[in-house]
């Protein structure tokens, strides 16, 4: 089912069971478990079962499933820990903080002055620099043949778990690359 | 968050008090259509989507629009939002929330082959108490690289087991599956580890060799010319200076790809 466990990776030990953890949701591809060192109480990490260090690298399919269940995990936040507010908050590389190289979407309940800052001092850019930006943006996104992105089918719910067979990972040749690339890595 | 001071040009009627109790009144006896209706008049990235307000529009289709933010955390930080006026994540079906994360995904591979970043942040807020400031639901994609300036905190509590174990029975039977009885042992922390240097540049070379041609290919087939709609002089001097570089990196035989060097420097950790 779950192709890859990595023994250097500790995300990989809590999906393989070899790290007790309190999990919230679990399917096929997809497990949530609390933060135990979490920002609030009700800090969950929404994990893909497979290995992938950065979004990129995650397949559509998985991905849209992953942030339909943080938002399920965000409503059922709202409702049961009766807080005002949830945050949904990704880092992806090391730059964006992120520690644990296994993407991760952190869903993170909100209180008043709870010590969680996701605000940013807005930084003034000339109209040029906006004109720079917004070209470089639309010429890589045209390199890289995003011109409209389609709708995946209606993602999977609970009941109806995914069934996906690891092969169809596996035969992708970027996806074997990096695979191998990252096997190397002590 | 910030980005509303820019681009609030709608006109502000001052309103009497009897006016704001009338109104919220009104807005009590509304049905839920209604209300939406109205809350879309009202919102300013509503007409941004509808084209009344000026925005740098980066991304388009039917669902989801994504643009500039005027007061970026960083230059090339991106608003991602649903067409449809949602006010937070919850509203919205699911196949939308799906969608609207692919989107993000596309932008942030973009982006850091565009901008020269090594990092990007997902930051979605709902409600006001989570930084929430707009109306209308969107997603904050910010570029990022080191020492840019921008702090994000996100503090590390120890929760008590009882509120854990609390926490992770009403959430998993709110969600449809059992709480897993599990032995509970703390998330150990991940010690720093020096990233081994040489081996580092080793793998860079063998990485480079690989990705020739393969990539390239795909640059050829998808490669046209940016139009913007209005040229004045200085878009084309930029539109120039892009090309130049592009120019200059293809010289270079390397591919502006640092995707597979993130995923490395972070496994090497």
């Amino acid at each position: 089912m779950v192709e890859r466990i990595r023994e250097s990776c500790l995300i990989c030990q809590i999906v393989g069971n070899r790290v007790p953890a309190y999990k919230i949701y679990e399917d096929d591809l997809i497990l949530a478990v609390l933060d135990v060192n979490g920002a609030n109480p009700g800090h969950c990490f929404v994990i893909p079962k497979n290995h992938y260090p950065i979004i990129e690298q995650v397949p559509d399919a998985e991905l849209a499933n992953l942030f339909g269940v943080a938002n399920k995990i965000s409503s059922s936040i709202f409702e049961d820990l009766k807080v005002q507010g949830t945050n949904i908050f990704v880092s992806n590389g090391i730059p964006a903080g992120q520690t644990v190289a296994h993407f991760l979407i952190n869903v993170i309940p909100r209180q008043e002055n709870d010590g969680v800052n996701l605000q940013w001092k807005p930084k003034q850019l000339t109209e040029e620099e906006m004109s720079t930006v917004e070209l470089k943006l639309k010429e890589s996104i045209q390199n890289i043949g995003v011109e409209k992105i389609e709708s995946i089918e209606k993602p999977k719910t609970t009941q109806e778990k995914i069934e996906m067979q690891p092969q169809s990972i596996s035969d992708d040749d970027e996806e074997d690359y990096i695979a191998k690339q990252m096997r190397r890595v002590p | 968050m910030p980005e509303q001071q820019g681009q609030q040009q709608a006109p502000q009627q001052q309103l009497s008090e009897e006016q704001i109790k009338a109104l919220q009144e009104k807005i009590k006896q509304m049905s839920p259509e209604e209300l939406k209706e109205f809350q879309k008049k009202q919102c300013i990235f509503c007409q941004i989507i509808s084209g009344k307000v000026q925005s740098k529009k980066i991304y388009e289709d039917e669902e989801v629009i994504a643009i500039l933010d005027v007061n970026p955390a960083n230059p090339g930080h991106l608003l991602i939002m649903p067409k449809e006026h949602y006010s937070i994540m919850p509203q919205m079906p699911e196949d939308e929330v799906g969608h609207i994360f692919l989107v993000a995904k596309a932008l942030s591979n973009a982006s850091l082959r565009a901008l020269e970043v090594q990092g990007s942040n997902i930051i979605v807020a709902n409600g006001v108490t989570a930084g929430q400031r707009a109306q209308h639901f969107m997603v904050h994609l910010i570029p990022r690289k080191d020492n840019d300036g921008v702090n994000f905190q996100v503090p590390q509590k120890t929760i008590p087991e009882e509120e854990l174990k609390k926490i992770s029975k009403l959430l998993s039977k709110s969600l449809g599956t059992k709480a897993e009885k599990a032995e509970i042992t703390p998330i150990p922390k991940i010690p720093k580890q020096k990233i081994v240097e040489a081996e580092f540049k080793e793998k860079k070379k063998s990485n480079i060799k690989k990705d020739k041609g393969k990539k390239v290919t795909k640059n050829k087939e998808t490669k046209e010319e940016i139009k913007p709609k209005v040229e004045n002089k200085k878009t084309v001097q930029i539109k120039k200076e892009v090309e130049e570089k592009k120019v200059e990196s293809k010289n270079e035989g390397k591919e502006g790809i640092n995707l597979d060097d993130i995923a490395r420097v972070l496994g090497t950790r």
